[in-house]
């Protein structure tokens, strides 16, 4: 499919979602769409509803009202490991990652997981003698079966998202930021067509957040749809194409980088009411990364909710 | 009418006794996130506790009831809490399960060294005498139990939802440093629950002995809380009111069918019904309770896997055992140990060692708790006596499928469940099939059930020394199998549905099906495992294959290794010796062996200075050091996966 045709193609829909907990909203009305070949921002103040929003996405959440997309599919009411095999890939804020296996089986099981072990050609590479016969018209002297191919892709993967040589690490002994790219990797494994990414950039430094970044922009033009949920501002705003504002469960802003930026709705949400002088911080925060050579991040920035409140 | 009328107010009164044993089980739950398997243990030691002090050493009630209740059940939450819960934070899931059962086991056991189980016991109702209402007789006793029991709801109703303290009790399982930050003890608050739970299950102790007619037995009074099991899951192990109103339909329940349905039958059926009971209400509530949602805990299992041995190493150990099981089977042909034959008692370690290979695959692989591995043992001997004359091949293959088809039913309606409620229906499935089935004298027979060697085609293996090296084949291949599922993809979900179901949902995979899948091959080995066990014995018999045996073994597995083949062989080993040298402190060594060994997941084997290096070993190479930056290129890197088709 030519690029263009691909980028017009709704890839994640999501409609009217509305979920509460007891007495709290949690999500209110929110409705987005993650284009093919695009990578979406969804940005917003701590316990605005992002996770929560992921969650209805992926199906670990049930929503008590709207709907969720896939291309044209709805896929509201379907469990997650069905909605996964469609193509619907995700992280975790909290890593949730396969801690007592390695960096490079977190990925296999990714890799494999379309594989019914069950089918005797499966079972059958369980065995000694197996890898000592063709099979499938591979030849012997070459690796053989889905489990072989898929060592292989893994250390490609792992190499992909900066972590070659490191798949025999065990994943739970991993530095955070390390173990978040195992956990992206795992991710691509399965070939997904929309990537949902919950703050993939915490915990990495500037070098791995650049390269993090120029990452989510091959794939995207690869053909997926990336939907990011990132509190880095100067990463979203580098690489996002289209950037939805989540605050208090509704959708308060869509629009372009720059229309973000200048967006009062944002503005206030991240800082209180608006001022002048609030709004250069804003557009501050969005622009530029810390003074001590961090990245500006929602979270520690003065962007923080209730740092600070602007005078009327 | 009358007649239905008495039966309703028994019923209310058992529900009641029920009521407070559960709600014990929830107030535990709710501030620990632990469920207490030692409730109902807890309850019998106060039971006997009070009979010591009032029948045996003429104390008044008022002050049985003081020390029983206020100072022993309250001291002994309070340390349980201290000593054995507290060190477990961060364990792995299983962990705290396996304490409580030791737990339960060391009552039972120091019960049962204290106290005769021949002798019987009956506790005097703390209020005698009875008055008449509508036509009906009530008991004193009962009204107690009743009102004992509503103001126990109400009471923990008001202290979780109206007082600070209640809050804070609410609160200390859903984020105990948030609670710490806040300025109440997270670890105090757990203290408290564990009091308010071991008084429960003393009150309810307590409350119940009076009504066994037949006297107090430790088993049955111990696994008299199974019935609370069901009510808590109704009440989703948090909610009181429900958990109460539940216990109180099962009280009612169970009394119906006892009186109006039970004597349609003959005597024989009704004991097997009425042990079925708490089984069918249990799977009821399971059946009927929501799913539970999967959440993202962020939960990183920090634990490190025992290194699976290789395709080469396997085969080299392999046989060298089974050298080493040549050597011993015509070395050790006549020795005999206490009446029975070394080799006889060898071929026993080889099938509990299978067991133990099946609950490395439930529970140390998958993460699921199984109590009922002897069950299927037991049923896999009934099969291998019973088809084809017994002693066949094909009896052999009947008790592995037929067991993997009972496994796959009892797992079913708990995978939409945590692993709890697994571990639950397990434990509820052990006492059922003890006492119903491996009890009822048309089972195994008065003399116990009769079972041939194995003979293939021509070839017999009738005597000892050819049983012996028939098992030892059969427990080496099983351990080869387990050791090629592990290597296998299916392997690494067993572990990856075990570290992080949020994460193996979200990679495409079904969580139901793994479980199902896994807790069926278990079962199915557990089951060939005991159909081989009947023949080694040549006999099996009533208490063979029970409940306590069994949680017991599962115990011994969980001390030595519950993720390795060895842990599962040295369990087996030292489950038939100690039954040898010391058969009633079994259940004692094993529950203080579990406690010890407190968090270290891999049991004794998993502690690196034990660990010798064997010559055939390969060591694994170092992890490379260093990072470089790749880049894809526009590609996903599912190349591989295409080609594989």
């Amino acid at each position: 499919m030519p690029q263009a045709e691909q980028s017009a193609v709704d890839v994640l829909t999501v409609e009217g979602v509305a979920v509460r907990f007891g007495g709290v909203a949690a999500l209110g009305d929110a409705n987005l769409h993650v284009r093919a070949g695009t990578v979406t921002g969804l940005i917003g103040p701590n316990g605005a509803g992002k996770t929560t929003l992921f969650n209805v996405i992926s199906g670990l959440q049930t929503p008590d009202r709207g709907t969720v997309h896939l291309y044209d599919r709805d896929i509201t009411g379907m469990k997650p490991h069905r909605r996964a095999r469609l193509g619907l890939a995700r992280t975790f804020q909290r890593l949730e990652l396969f801690g007592t296996l390695s960096a490079g089986e977190n990925v296999q099981v990714g890799l494999e997981s379309s594989i019914k072990w069950w089918q005797w050609r499966h079972v059958k590479r369980a065995f000694p003698w197996a890898k000592r016969s063709a099979v499938n018209g591979v030849p012997a002297d070459e690796p053989t079966g889905p489990g072989a191919i898929a060592v292989e892709t893994s250390d490609r993967l792992l190499e992909g998202v900066g972590l070659g040589g490191l798949g025999a690490e065990q994943a739970s002994a991993m530095p955070t930021g390390l173990a978040r790219m195992v956990e992206l990797a795992r991710a691509l494994a399965m070939a997904p067509k929309v990537l949902l990414l919950d703050e993939p950039g915490s915990g990495l430094d500037d070098a791995e957040s650049e390269a993090l970044g120029e990452l989510l922009t091959t794939l995207a033009k690869g053909g997926m749809g990336v939907l990011l949920v990132e509190h880095d501002m100067e990463l979203v705003m580098r690489i996002c194409d289209y950037i939805y504002v989540l605050d208090f469960g509704d959708i308060i802003a869509a629009g372009t980088p720059e229309e973000i930026r200048k967006d009062p709705m944002v503005q206030a949400a991240y800082l209180g009411t608006v001022t002048d002088s609030a709004a250069d911080t804003a557009a501050a925060t969005f622009d530029q990364p810390d003074a001590d050579g961090g990245r500006g991040t929602a979270a520690d920035g003065p962007g923080e909710r209730g740092d600070e409140v602007a005078e009327e | 009418m009358s007649n239905f009328l008495q039966f309703t107010v028994f019923g209310i009164m058992l529900g009641a006794g029920y009521a407070i044993a559960a709600t014990g089980l929830v107030v535990t739950y709710t501030t620990s996130g632990v469920f207490n398997f030692a409730q109902g243990a807890v309850g019998m030691i106060a039971a006997f506790g009070y009979w010591e002090l009032v029948a045996s050493h003429h104390q008044p009630t008022w002050a049985a009831l003081i020390i029983v209740l206020v100072l022993g059940a309250s001291i002994s939450g309070a340390f349980v809490e201290r000593v054995l819960m507290r060190r477990l934070h961060g364990a792995s899931a299983e962990r705290p399960v396996m304490v409580t059962l030791g737990l339960m086991v060391i009552l039972t056991g120091m019960a049962t060294i204290i106290w005769s189980p021949t002798t019987q016991r009956t506790v005097e109702p703390m209020i005698g005498g009875q008055f008449r209402l509508v036509g009906i007789n009530i008991q004193y006793q009962y009204v107690l139990i009743i009102g004992v029991a509503a103001a126990v709801a109400l009471g923990l109703r008001a202290l979780f939802y109206s007082t600070r303290t209640g809050f804070a009790l609410r609160a200390v399982v859903d984020d105990p440093e948030l609670l710490g930050m806040s300025g109440v003890s997270p670890h105090r608050m757990s203290q408290y629950g564990w009091i308010l739970g071991f008084m429960m299950a003393a009150l309810s102790g307590l409350l119940l002995a009076p009504t066994q007619t037949t006297g107090i037995s430790i088993e049955s009074f111990t696994l008299l809380v199974v019935s609370g099991y069901a009510a808590a899951i109704v009440g989703r192990l948090k909610n009181i009111p429900l958990t109460f109103a539940a216990a109180i339909a099962i009280g009612l329940a169970e009394n119906y069918i006892r009186n109006y349905v039970e004597p349609h039958f003959s005597s024989q059926l009704q004991t097997d019904i009425d042990t079925a009971l708490p089984m069918v209400f249990l799977f009821i509530a399971l059946v009927t309770l929501p799913s539970v949602r999967l959440r993202a805990v962020g939960r990183l299992t920090s634990m490190r896997s025992p290194r699976v041995a290789g395709v080469r190493e396997s085969i080299i150990a392999g046989v060298v055992f089974l050298v080493v099981a040549v050597v011993m089977a015509f070395g050790f042909s006549n020795t005999i140990v206490k009446g029975t034959t070394l080799l006889t008692l060898g071929g026993m370690v080889m099938c509990l060692a299978i067991v133990g290979l099946s609950l490395v695959l439930v529970t140390g692989y998958s993460g699921q708790v199984s109590l009922c591995q002897f069950s299927f043992m037991g049923i896999g001997a009934f099969i291998m006596g019973k088809v084809a004359g017994g002693g066949s091949l094909v009896g052999l293959l009947f008790a592995t499928a037929i067991c993997a088809g009972i496994g796959a039913l009892i797992a079913l309606p708990t995978i939409r469940l945590s692993d709890l409620y697994l571990a639950l229906a397990t434990f509820a499935f052990a006492d059922a099939v003890a006492q119903g089935f491996f009890n009822d004298g048309r089972i195994y027979g008065s003399g116990g059930l009769q079972i041939a060697r194995i003979t293939l085609g021509s070839v017999s293996f009738g005597g000892d020394t050819a049983e012996f090296l028939l098992v030892a084949v059969f427990f080496v291949l099983s351990a080869w199998l387990v050791l090629a599922i592990r290597r296998s993809l299916f392997g690494r979900r067993l572990v990856a549905v075990n570290d992080s179901p949020a994460a193996y949902a979200t990679v495409g995979l079904n969580i139901g099906f793994t479980k199902v899948a896994v807790f069926a091959i278990g079962a199915g080995m557990a089951g060939m495992a005991g159909a081989l066990y009947g023949t080694v014995q040549g006999i099996v018999g009533t208490t063979d294959f029970d409940i306590f045996p069994g949680i017991i073994f599962v115990l011994f597995v969980t001390i030595w290794g519950i993720r390795t083949v060895s842990g599962a062989f040295l369990a087996a080993l030292t489950f038939v010796a100690l039954n040898q040298i010391w058969p009633s402190g079994v259940g004692i060594f094993a529950g203080l062996g579990v406690i010890l060994i407190g968090r270290a997941a891999n049991g004794i084997l998993g502690i690196e200075a034990i660990h010798v290096r064997l010559p055939w070993v390969r060591r694994p190479t170092g992890g490379a050091t260093a990072v470089p930056v790749g880049a894809f290129g526009g590609a996903t890197g599912n190349e591989g996966l295409s080609a594989a088709g």
